[in-house]
């Protein structure tokens, strides 16, 4: 034991005094929500010039409104109260009798124009938009442009001509506008948790408004916690180990200790890494939204199941890792081997939306009793506002325990063999025969 | 009292029999050499010792005891492939073996090796910044660090200049006068002479010679003549009763025939050059190595 701790501290420093630990430890989080981020900081960086938009409309009705909504918006949504600085665009619109001879013509020679950068888009009305008859085709409203999916302008033209063929159409029925306005309006469902009573007081508690804070958010941040923690400490294992092996250091190693010795110095020595890393992670989150008022969002119940699965994750994934590492030829083999071997941590990440949505269906609860997809998917799952059977993370547990305590033992088998084997790539064959033998 | 004992060890890898049915002796400190062709089976015999690989018969004992994990403890090991940790400084990387050792009074011995090997300096810079001398000789105190009984170095001066080899060499007799029991490794048989008490050659996995370098020379008798002449090697040619030369340049090197004489080669010599130095001594070590591993004939013929 007195070896392995020593091992442990050597790869433990090794590895956190590093400038590049620092700086994937700040830069790692930022990668994993990086669109967030660069979402939220250039939200406002948005383009600010002119917007030509020429709409042909087949009713002669509709399109006349579109002038005075654009004017409206000119005047008031696209400058910032505070500084008068202009945030968004104006949108110009020109409004052009169809072509009823060659509507084709009419329609290359816009989309001409917008590919000259002389109009951004174009719209059409289709004749039959206010009555739609038995042709779907008659009255949809078509919007050209080079992007028009993400173009935030197909967007803004849905409302002012909806809210002119509604009022059209109220006036062809002689109905006042003011007094059919509650034939408008929508009511949503709203999503609530359960009533509960608080332990502590006995005080029945109002059912809280679900968020997507609680229902995505807080599983998501906790699943890619983990996935960012065996990705920083189990995988570097498998070029650790053999670009020890390449430089002859183990053969060195192994003069003073055993090989299960070497092996478990390193994996520990991962695990402790993981811990400093979820503690500065979940610490500066918890203290951080403490801070700000929003300390009920932290999942206390589910943090120490968390970290134990962590460790376990960890050791599971380390020694798989490790084993490979000793088993590559050279750094080439090692690199080679990392994408296929990391193929099945990434796995709980690809079914993360269909478990989020139904937690507890059959789907979610076997594949959450994967020893190797536990450590990730059961967490996720305790940490939905769902609750989860006792039972199920219990024999989760125990069942990546029994498969940690067997991936620790083979790949000690194969560690042991593989760790001084020079110049023989062995085949998967080879490997399986060394840690089924010994 | 033996510090290291294998009874009738033998290893193969993949049906290659790479030591076969080994039995040696390394008597409590004592200098033991290792010499045997290269892939002969010495770094194999080693790694047994440390029991980085397991034998597939016999036994391996260390100090008269059956071999466990604290035993190792008590022995330095020096691979044939160096390897350090090159991010590491030099006194953390020794302290750290040193640690793995369990090694006393480790601050002290770091210092005194560091010192005594001139790399006091470079005690807090990176591995990667020294020269590979100097890392040669990183290696070695971290094999010793700990004054380990025994000692076993595979190759200890290959890739060394003379004055590094010469404070390697000096270094390993100093930790000898102080207990310690040595083997080494070695392709340079002067070395070999010069410093061990005992040799072991091993050739195709089997022992070949063990014993005193006067044991070994003497069971090969005085058939060699050392020659130096004014015409060097083309003097020699065509002497009857030499059997082999070994041309040196400045110095020939003869062995003869057991039932010639001596005289009449040195008359023979002296028709034909002046004669600087003519001495008839026993072979030497690389002599005796030479013999026993140049192929025979037949090997050259299936090669």
């Amino acid at each position: 034991m007195r070896k392995i701790l020593i091992l442990t501290k050597r790869e433990y420093i090794a590895a956190v005094r590093t400038k590049s630990f620092i700086i994937a430890l700040l830069i790692a989080p930022i990668f994993m929500g990086g669109s967030l981020i660069v979402f939220a900081l250039f939200k406002d960086k948005v383009e600010v010039s002119d917007k030509n938009l020429v709409v042909i409309d087949h009713t002669g009705k509709v399109a006349e409104s579109l002038l005075s909504a654009a004017e409206f918006r000119n005047k008031n949504e696209i400058w910032d109260t505070v500084s008068g600085k202009q945030i968004k665009p104006a949108y110009h619109i020109q409004i052009l009798e169809p072509n009823a001879e060659n509507p084709v013509q009419q329609k290359m020679e816009l989309s001409n124009q917008v590919r000259n950068k002389h109009i951004h888009a174009f719209m059409e009305i289709g004749p039959d938009i206010i009555h739609p008859g038995e042709n779907p085709d008659m009255s949809r409203l078509k919007y050209y442009s080079e992007n028009s999916l993400m173009d935030e302008i197909r967007g803004w033209f849905t409302l002012p001509v909806n809210e002119q063929i509604r009022k059209i159409r109220i006036e062809e029925l002689n109905l006042e506008n003011d007094s059919i306005q509650e034939l408008f309006l929508w009511h949503n469902v709203e999503g609530l948790g359960l009533i509960k009573v608080d332990e502590r007081t006995g005080i029945v508690e109002d059912a809280k408004q679900s968020s997507i804070v609680d229902a995505f958010l807080i599983p998501y941040v906790l699943v890619l916690l983990m996935f960012l923690m065996t990705m920083m400490t189990a995988v570097p294992l498998l070029s650790a180990v053999s670009e020890e092996k390449v430089e002859r250091i183990a053969e060195v190693i192994l003069g003073s200790a055993s090989p299960f010795q070497f092996m478990a110095g390193k994996i520990i020595g991962s695990v402790g890494v993981s811990l400093t890393v979820g503690m500065v992670y979940i610490v500066g989150g918890v203290f951080t939204l403490s801070y700000l008022g929003y300390e009920h969002l932290v999942p206390m119940d589910v943090l120490p199941w968390f970290f134990i699965y962590m460790i376990l994750n960890v050791i599971m994934i380390g020694a798989f890792m490790a084993a490979l590492g000793s088993a590559a030829n050279d750094i080439k083999d090692a690199q080679n081997m990392q994408f296929p071997a990391m193929l099945p941590i990434l796995f709980p990440l690809f079914v993360m939306m269909p478990i989020l949505k139904e937690p507890l269906s059959a789907f979610s609860t076997s594949i959450s009793l994967v020893p190797i997809w536990t450590p990730m998917l059961m967490v996720m799952r305790q940490s939905t506002t769902v609750t989860i059977p006792l039972w199920q993370p219990i024999l989760g547990l125990i069942g990546v325990l029994l498969f940690t305590i067997l991936s620790v033992w083979l790949s000690g088998r194969l560690f042991r063999i593989c760790i001084l084997l020079q110049g023989k790539r062995p085949k998967i064959s080879t490997l399986m025969s060394y840690a089924m033998k010994g | 009292m033996y510090s290291i004992e294998l009874k009738a060890v033998t290893k193969s890898f993949n049906g290659h029999i790479a030591v076969k049915n080994l039995s040696l002796k390394v008597p409590e400190k004592s200098i033991y050499g290792f010499i045997g062709p290269n892939g002969s089976g010495k770094t194999t015999t080693i790694r047994m010792i440390m029991n980085i690989l397991y034998p597939d018969h016999g036994e391996i004992r260390l100090f008269g005891k059956k071999r466990t994990g604290s035993c190792l403890d008590r022995v330095g090991y020096l691979p044939e492939e160096r390897g350090l940790y090159k991010k590491m400084k030099v006194k953390d990387l020794l302290k750290f073996h040193a640690e793995l050792k369990n090694g006393n009074n480790i601050s002290k011995e770091i210092n005194y090796w560091l010192e005594r090997l001139a790399l006091e300096k470079w005690a807090n810079q990176r591995v990667e910044t020294l020269s590979k001398g100097m890392t040669q000789k990183l290696q070695f105190i971290t094999t010793i660090i700990d004054h380990p009984e025994i000692i076993i170095l595979d190759e200890p001066f290959s890739g060394l200049d003379p004055v590094n080899a010469e404070v390697i060499k000096s270094s390993i007799l100093e930790l000898r006068s102080q207990g310690s029991t040595v083997i080494f490794s070695t392709h340079d048989m002067h070395m070999a002479e010069l410093m061990c008490d005992y040799i072991f050659m091993i050739y195709q996995g089997e022992k070949v010679l063990d014993g005193t370098l006067e044991s070994i020379q003497d069971k090969y008798g005085s058939d060699t003549i050392r020659i130096q002449s004014e015409l060097g090697m083309e003097s020699i040619k065509d002497i009857q009763g030499i059997e082999t030369i070994n041309d040196y340049g400045q110095m020939q090197e003869i062995r003869y025939s057991k039932d010639t004489d001596t005289q009449k080669i040195l008359a023979e010599l002296m028709k034909r050059t002046k004669i600087k130095k003519f001495e008839i001594t026993r072979p030497s070590l690389h002599d005796i190595f030479i013999r026993i591993a140049r192929p025979t004939e037949i090997e050259k013929e299936n090669a």
